[in-house]
This record gives C-alpha cells, structure tokens and sequence, in this order.
C-alpha cells in the first residue's frame, strides 16, 4: 500500500468519543451564545458574566447585567487627579487586598401591574481570590410574581476560575451541575469586571459628596454618595436615576457597606447591598475547588436527548393539529424545510386551512418565510428521531399505523440510558418501560 | 442544502441546529484538532472556539462552499494560532505527549480511537506546516491551490511541504510496523 493510501486509511479510521459532558464544554457557550441572540438581550456586556447567573428573570436579568456589568465594565484610566484623596486612600487599600469576601442583597421591583407586582430577592455570599477566582453563593427568592413562582427559592453556588478557565454552576436544589469552558476573553473580563474594586474606581470619576460620619453596622464610618448620571457610562439602558452610597470604616479606610438604587423607569427598579466585607482574608486552594456530590447529575441541556424530545412532541402535536394525523415518515428527506409548505396539502384540518389562508393571504416572499418556519416545527420531529439514531438509541416510529386515537399503542419509543425504554404513544403521552413491557406493546400494534 | 437550512436556522436562534451542525462535524474536527496538535485539551478548546467564533459571527455569516470545508478550516486556523503560542512559549507542541483529562481538571475528555493515536503521534514527528498541508489534502479535501492559498504560500510549497510530510511519515509508520 502506497503512503498516501496508509494515510488516507488512518484518517478515515481516525475516530474520537466525547461523552455528554465533554459535548457540553466544547459547545456549551456556544449554545449560549445563540440562546443569548436570539432572545436578544441588551447585555452590556458581551460575554457571559457571573452576575447574570444569579438573576432567573429575564427582566430582572438585563437590568441586573445591564447595571452590574455597566458599572464594572468601565475601564479604569488614572487620567485625572482624584477627587478626594479619602476615596483613593480607599481603593489605595482595597487593592491590597488579595482576597475578600462580602454578602449581598439584591432586589428587584417591577410594578407594570400595579396589582401584580413582582418582586425577586438574591441574598449572597461572594468569596473573591486574585489568586483562585471567585465563589458565589447565592439563594434567590420570588418574593411576588405574576407567573405564579412566588415563594420560590432557588439556591445556587458558582465558581469562576479563570486559571483553570472552567465555570461551575451547581443547583443543589435539582442535584445538578455544569462545567462551563472559559475562553481567554471572558476569562480576562472576568478579572476586570467582577471586582467590585471597580466599582470604587468608578466612583472617582463621578462627582460625588462626602456624607457625614454615621455608625454602620456599630462601625464609624464615612460616607461617599453620588447621583452622577456618569456612574451608568457604560449600560445600554437609559435610567431615570441614580444614587449610590459607599461606607468606608474611619479607621481602616476599607469599605463596609455599600448600596445602590437605581431607577429604570417609573415602573422598574434595582436595590442592591453590598455589606458584611471582610478584607484580605486567608484563601485556600480548597475553597475554590467545586465540590459535587456523585448523585449529581450534569446540567447537559444539550446531549440529552429529553431537551429534543420536548420539541419533537411539539412538532408532532403540530402535525396533528393541521393535518390530523402524525407523519408517516420521519427522516430528514420528507421533514425537510419546505417553503411551500401547505400549499399543495389536501385533507387539512380546519386549523390547517385557516393556516393555509392565512399563508396565502401574505406577500410570497412572506408566505415563504413563514412556511419555512411552520415547516420547521414539524422537522423537530426528524431532528430528535436522527439524534436518537446517531446517539445508538435504537428508536423506532410508527406513525404510518398509528394515530392520536391510539392510546395505548406506541408513536414513538427510544432506549434510556438504563436500559429502559421510553414510549411515546399515539395520544403523546410518554412512559418509561422495560424492555419485556415494550415488546408486549410493540408486538400490539396493527400489522 | 441540509448545512444550508442548519445554517438558517442558527441565523434564527435554533439551539437544535447547532447541536445537528456539532454532531454532525465533531468528529472532523476532533480529529483533526487532534492530528494538527497531539493535544486532547488543546483539541477541545480549539473546536470549542470554533463554535463559539461561529455563533458569534452567525448574523453575518454566508455559506458559499460547504459547511464542513469552512469549519475545518477554522479548526486549521486556530490550530496554527494554539501552536504559534506554544511556540512562543517556548513549549512545542511536538515535544508535548498527548495528554487526557488530569485530576484538577473536568471529570471527561475526547478519547481517541488507536488509529488517531497512532495518526497524531506521528503526525506530531513531522514538521507543523507538513502536517497542515497533509491533514488539509486529506481530510478536508482541499486542492493544493486552495491550501496554497488558504495558507498564503505558494502551490509549489504546499505539495513540497505536502510530498516531503509524506516521505517522512512513511517512514515513521513503517517503523512503527516493525516495532
């Protein structure tokens, strides 16, 4: 055998395995990314951030990103002669120290409806390491909500590590977690912008007033406030006001205490408190180092395969709805993209021919748009069942014999991870099986 | 036309597509990742900044040849990138053995089958710009002119770094064979 036909074999028989969790960090962010896209969050900050971690609402998280990364992304330039000497004397100190640690408290408000108001509060506790990174642990609670998660508490524990370039986020509450690959980018802005030592940097380059001494937290302290508009250089949203209030202990000139409200607008408002610091603390490597317990299991929102089976019974039960029936081919080829979906379909259901007019009645090149995206939902269903095929599942469909009436007959079924069988049955309801029991089934099915 | 449609609908946020165009691909791109740098971790990142390069330019992105061809090459380009950096460092990459998972780092790696074991670790004898050249013949079919072009050299360069590449990994695979 010639060298390039040897090489040509050992390319071609040249393979690699990646398990669910190595799926997850090559992809992971860039999955993130395109969620990130297409919901269309004015972040301002580009990159993935730890604040963002701690907000669930998307509301609360673009304010929240959009005040926290603002406020840290502001690149510090020793341009100009502080202010006060006092405040550089504080970030003079605080940038001695090599690790810290201070809990927060953060609200959020959103009255659009005045009878529903909805309310979050994140209570947290952030350990911060120039040497090993940061740990956030935080305990979030829907104190109002208007879509009925109120009182819900959700409790969480991140790590960054920018040298190991890994993020941990662990839900102890669902036993989950996820390892997250830090790029160099996001790994330098987490250097920069997670600091709240930042923070203190900004407040030089705003205009700001000495507030009179008070006792804090039974410490003397001296204040520095500022409603400077400059202080939210930086956000992409506009905020109707600004006032930020920093306490720093007389004696040791470091901080204590520190709150920010901000003001969206009329409706919308961010509460946060920074309080409880301790400064230049004694850090071990072992603080930093995520613990996860092994009944854990990975928050693999990409491999598995259940994310895909939740579109693939949309698809199917969209499949229904216009035409009646599930479709009786599910490869690629049939479910492809079709810009003239519907068009030439007969047998349509009454929603199917309402759909149909309604496609008709769009300018073509709409029509098509709109096609192609309606044709997609019913793709779903070849997209999960390839999936299955790839991952080895051994799936099999039956949409040619079975309709929405067939209760208990099997659509759909693909093997667990267990050995079990998950069944999929003509009504779209789903059940997990042995595989003696799905044999019984399968072996009911109309011939 | 199926990359295509993947492609319009990463445009429009579909998490399915992408995950269609990583399965679909991984495998290429691991590999070649893999015989480009004898590196599992620096495989990974390497194709993992592939995607994220990807998603991020998504908006503007056109395919005009084919999808698998246009990620390779990324994969090539950042690949050459990871080794000028090693280089820097001073640490060349063929001196680095081919390295898993270490305890500190996450639970899971790409493991290789023996044939790409056997395909990096001779890959890793040859000089960096051979291996380019014959990893982008083969497997990402590229033609000479494309490479030449690809890598800013001329086509002679390419099929004399490509045909000398050849010689010497002949060589190494033969003796590989009598060991």
């Amino acid at each position: 055998m010639n060298p390039e036909d040897r090489i040509k074999g050992l390319i071609s028989t040249s393979d690699v395995v990646t398990g669910p969790e190595t799926d997850t960090r090559i992809l992971g962010e860039a999955l993130e990314r395109l969620n990130l896209g297409q919901k269309k969050t004015p972040l301002a900050c580009p990159e993935p951030n730890i604040w963002r971690s701690i907000i669930k609402s998307r509301t609360m998280r673009f304010a929240t990103v959009t005040v926290v990364t603002g406020l840290m992304l502001f690149t510090y330039v020793f341009v100009s002669t502080p202010k006060s000497v006092v405040l550089a004397g504080v970030l003079e100190k605080v940038e001695q120290a090599q690790a810290y640690k201070y809990k927060m408290n953060m609200t959020f408000t959103e009255r659009t409806n005045p009878e529903k108001p909805m309310v979050q509060r994140i209570e947290g506790m952030i350990t911060f390491s120039d040497e090993y990174g940061t740990k956030l642990e935080t305990c979030e609670k829907w104190e109002a909500d208007k879509n009925s998660d109120t009182g819900k508490v959700t409790t969480k524990i991140r790590y960054r590590l920018p040298k190991r370039r890994l993020d941990v986020l662990i839900k102890p509450d669902q036993k989950k977690y996820r390892w997250t690959k830090l790029d160099d980018d996001s790994t330098a802005e987490e250097k920069e912008h997670n600091d709240p030592r930042e923070m203190i940097k900004q407040m030089l380059h705003c205009e700001y007033t000495n507030l009179s001494r008070s006792v804090i937290n039974g410490i003397e302290a001296e204040g520095f406030e500022t409603t400077d508009p400059k202080w939210t250089v930086g956000m992409t949203e506009h905020f109707e006001g600004v006032r930020v209030k920093l306490w720093v202990d007389a004696e040791t000139w470091l901080p204590v205490f520190w709150e920010t409200d901000m003001r969206i607008n009329e409706q919308m408002s961010l509460r946060t408190v920074f309080y409880d610091f301790q400064w230049d603390i004694p850090v071990a490597a072992s603080d930093f180092q995520p613990v996860i317990p092994s009944d854990y299991t990975s928050m693999d929102n990409y491999a598995l395969p259940s994310m895909f089976e939740e579109e693939a019974l949309k698809g199917l039960r969209f499949s229904v709805e216009i035409f009646g029936r599930y479709p009786e081919k599910i490869d690629q080829t049939s479910l492809a993209s079709d810009p003239y979906f519907l068009r030439n379909k007969e047998n349509l259901t009454d929603a199917g021919l309402k759909l149909k007019e309604e496609l008709e009645s769009l300018a073509p090149e709409q029509s098509m748009q709109k096609a192609m995206e309606l044709s997609e939902i019913v793709q779903s269903i070849g997209v999960f069942y390839e999936l299955l095929v790839k991952a080895g599942r051994d799936p099999a469909y039956y949409g040619q014999t079975v309709g929405p009436e067939d209760i208990d007959k099997v659509l759909l079924r693909w093997k667990q991870d267990n050995g079990h069988y998950r069944v999929t049955f003509g009504d779209l309801s789903a059940r997990t099986v042995t595989p003696e029991k799905l044999a019984e089934l399968e072996a009911a099915l109309p011939k | 036309m199926e990359d295509k449609l993947l492609v319009l609908r990463c445009k429009r946020g579909r998490a399915d597509a992408l995950g269609r165009i990583y399965e679909k691909y991984k495998k290429d791109l691991l590999v070649l990742a893999m015989a480009l740098l004898n590196d599992t971790s620096a495989a990974e990142d390497v194709v993992h900044d592939v995607f994220v390069s990807f998603v991020r330019s998504i908006e503007k992105f056109r395919l005009t040849g084919s999808l698998k061809g246009f990620l390779l090459t990324c994969t090539a380009n950042r690949a050459r990138n990871v080794n000028k950096a090693k280089c820097r460092q001073g640490v060349g990459l063929d001196s680095v053995e081919a390295v898993d998972s270490r305890s500190d780092d996450p639970p899971c790696s790409i493991v290789c089958n023996e044939q790409l074991g056997q395909l990096s670790r001779a890959m890793a004898e040859l000089a960096y710009e051979q291996r380019e050249v014959i990893m982008l013949h083969f497997q990402a079919g590229m033609t000479f002119k494309t490479i030449a072009k690809s890598l800013g050299i001329s086509v002679n360069t390419a099929k004399s770094r490509y045909r000398y590449g050849l010689d010497k990994l002949r060589l190494l695979l033969d003796h590989e064979v009598e060991e």
